[in-house]
């Protein structure tokens, strides 16, 4: 039942190979860290804004999270709130497609969501890490129920179009493998003392003994097709009851190719601080978090206003808006104080009069491109047939992700996955395309993991989000030099108009960061209107 | 600074690409991104794959709370400087598409850069397509010699 196992050798260069492999993604991990990708949330509890000046007043500008969650909090201190809101629903970049649904995209492409009844995508933000404690707390405030979100699933794939002649494999069979090599060959290391002085000789045996145990190592300290790492890795025939219950072992892929096949660097991507189980995802769509809001704050949220001039004088902030079923038309609204929470790229058109140092912030952060596909299916083949129970297949494919409905397990009828979630070049590549054609590629790229792809096929939906009416881009993407010559500037208060959003964050692309942006934002506006008086 | 791995990607035979396009392996790779792949010559090509996204087939931009400008009778396209300048340095969210000379100044995965020859045809592409008849060319040491991100 044996393959033919590598050689047992264990050479200096092997071992480099992968400690170098490991560095390179600790690397990785600290390059991230520094753009803010990593970031930890501040958020420390229920922000108290005491001592509201009676009659002061704050517009707020956008009703994705940041705004709702100003908005919340400033209304129940007390003051006048008032928000304006592009789209005709709350919620922004959280957002939720369903069956019935119709988008737009600019270039006015539209499609017809045309998904069975409580299936959906969630186009924008689709996770929650534990730690988001700012974003948690409206959910429990809210009364939003959560779910998990499963980020890892080891029985989920890892493809690579050039590795293991494009045949996907279990992640569980990567995880086993890699790390049984690299324990193999840390352990001969020690044995022969190629570690020097760095370990002890009692340190030396427990050395050996965690590798053992963590790569799953027989007794000779080899990393083999057997009992022990057929545990991890799964099995050739799998332990059951009665006559030929009796388990086989599977044999592990060899060295070389576990390495040469560069699948482990998925590995540590749950790793990262933002992807550590537990995640959780609204029950229902994401958007039942911004909903719960939207119904909170219904009398405040004027939506279809589409803002086209901003202006601040001595006693207030005075803004111009288009009623978006109007074209043409000019609104009014004023109000003591202003927090921004409008995307960038459309902030930085608008006419605004702030200082110099805040303009060039505006202006200097370009958005990350990014496309997710959602396909329906007649049926969960990825249950039925491959016991994928949610979780994401990674692949060095354009789609990059495909990511199975971590809900309605063994629902009967047609069900939704997540066929591409994609950034950077493939992103625009895929942008610059028509919806139908984006969801044709999903498919001629899933079709290459999952070949039940074409036959079980209903229909699909792709969102591209730099032809997005409202964000025209994914998120902010600061470089470290943009970072440092303009984050504080954007930060700062401007007058009687301060900013909010994901982008005034070290958490971009996170709920949290517009969350925690907005709490600090109207921190600091509310030292001001208690300061100086609202109304000087 | 073009860190692009040449290699052949079957997927690009569905892009109709010519050759490589390096994406994120996994999503997940600290390795810059470069459309090295895109013919250099061929703006045409560039334009579809990549600024099409925004400025849309036929270069008649777009309007929704914000706006992509049209490339189509845009008056500002009569200097291919600034063009060139735009598409090197980006604008107002507009990524920079111009490869960079410092290093990792900006997140490698989400980065797209574009050779000088690449910018250049893609320049004299826009500037003779969508209506738009302007005579004066860029070439790619013109474009080497403006200032990059």
């Amino acid at each position: 039942m044996d393959r033919d196992l590598p050689a047992a050798s264990a050479s200096r260069r092997d071992l480099l190979r992968m400690i170098g492999a490991g560095a390179g993604i600790t690397a990785m991990h600290h390059a991230m860290s520094s753009l803010g990708v990593a970031g930890e949330s501040p958020y420390r509890g229920p922000i108290d804004l005491q001592g509201a000046p009676p009659g002061a007043s704050v517009l707020i500008l956008g009703a994705g999270i940041a705004g709702l969650s100003a908005a919340l909090e400033l209304r129940n201190a007390g003051y006048q709130v008032q928000v304006l809101e592009f789209n005709t629903r709350p919620g922004g970049r959280t957002w939720t497609l369903r069956g019935g649904d119709s988008y737009t995209e600019l270039g006015g492409f539209t499609q017809q969501c045309g998904f069975a009844k409580d299936q959906y995508i969630n186009p924008g933000p689709w996770r929650i890490p534990h730690h988001h404690r700012g974003l948690l707390s409206y959910c429990k405030r809210l009364g939003v129920p959560l779910e998990p979100f499963v980020q890892i699933n080891y029985n989920a794939y890892l493809h690579s179009s050039r590795a293991f002649g494009g045949k996907p494999r279990r992640y569980r069979e990567i995880k086993a493998d890699y790390q049984g090599y690299v324990a193999e060959l840390l352990a001969k290391a020690t044995r022969q003392n190629a570690l020097d002085a760095a370990v002890s000789q009692e340190d030396r045996d427990r050395l050996l003994e965690s590798l053992r145990d963590w790569g799953a190592l027989d007794k000779n300290d080899a990393y083999a097709a057997n009992e022990v790492s057929s545990n991890r890795r799964g099995y050739r025939r799998e332990p059951g009851g009665g006559i030929g219950g009796r388990p086989l072992a599977s044999s592990p892929d060899t060295r070389s190719e576990i390495l040469d096949s560069r699948l482990w660097k998925a590995l540590s991507r749950a790793d990262a601080f933002d992807m550590q189980p537990s995640l959780f995802q609204p029950v229902g769509g994401m958007d039942q978090i911004t909903a719960a809001f939207g119904r909170e704050l219904a009398p405040v949220i004027r939506y279809g206003a589409k803002v086209v001039d901003i202006r601040q004088d001595d006693h207030g902030v005075s803004v111009l808006y288009e009623d978006t079923h109007a074209p043409g038309s000019r609104l009014k609204a004023r109000a003591d104080w202003c927090l921004c929470t409008i995307p960038l790229p459309i902030l930085a058109q608008i006419p605004m009069n702030v200082g110099a140092a805040l303009a060039s912030a505006i202006a200097a952060v370009p958005y990350a491109a990014s496309v997710k596909v959602g396909l329906q299916f007649n049926r969960r083949f990825w249950e039925e047939d491959e016991q994928i129970y949610g979780g994401i297949t990674y692949t060095d494919m354009p789609i990059s992700n495909i990511a199975y409905p971590n809900t309605g397990f063994h629902g009967g009828g047609k069900a939704v996955l997540l066929g591409a979630y994609i950034f950077g070049p493939s992103a625009m590549e895929f942008t610059a395309m028509t919806p139908q054609e984006r969801i044709e590629k999903a498919l001629d790229y899933g079709s290459q993991i999952h070949p039940q792809y074409r036959r079980e096929f209903d229909n699909g939906i792709a969102v591209a989000w730099h032809r997005s009416p409202f964000t025209m881009g994914c998120f902010s993407a600061w470089s470290s030099e943009a970072r440092e010559r303009h984050y504080d500037d954007l930060c700062a208060i401007d007058g009687r108009i301060a900013l909010a959003g994901e982008h005034v964050s070290f958490l971009n692309g996170w709920q949290e960061g517009a969350v925690t942006s907005a709490l600090d934002a109207i921190g600091r506006l509310h030292q001001r209107a208690t300061g100086q008086g609202a109304r000087a | 600074m073009n860190t692009t791995r040449r290699r052949a990607w079957p997927s690009l035979t569905l892009l109709g690409l010519a050759a490589a396009v390096s994406a994120p392996v996994l999503g997940n790779d600290a390795d810059g991104a470069a459309l090295a792949g895109l013919a250099a010559d061929s703006g045409a090509a560039t334009y579809a794959h990549i600024c099409q996204g925004c400025h849309m087939p036929r270069g008649q931009g777009a309007v929704g709370a914000g706006r992509y400008p049209a490339l189509a009778g845009n008056p500002a396209l009569v200097s291919w400087q600034y063009v060139a300048l735009t598409v090197l340095n980006g604008k107002n969210g507009m990524p920079a598409f111009g490869r960079q000379n410092k290093q990792g100044t900006s997140p490698a995965f989400l980065s797209v850069y574009l050779s000088d020859a690449q910018v250049a045809a893609v320049v004299n592409y826009v500037r003779t397509h969508f209506g738009n008849h302007w005579r004066s060319t860029a070439t790619a040491d013109q474009v080497a010699a403006l200032p990059h991100p």
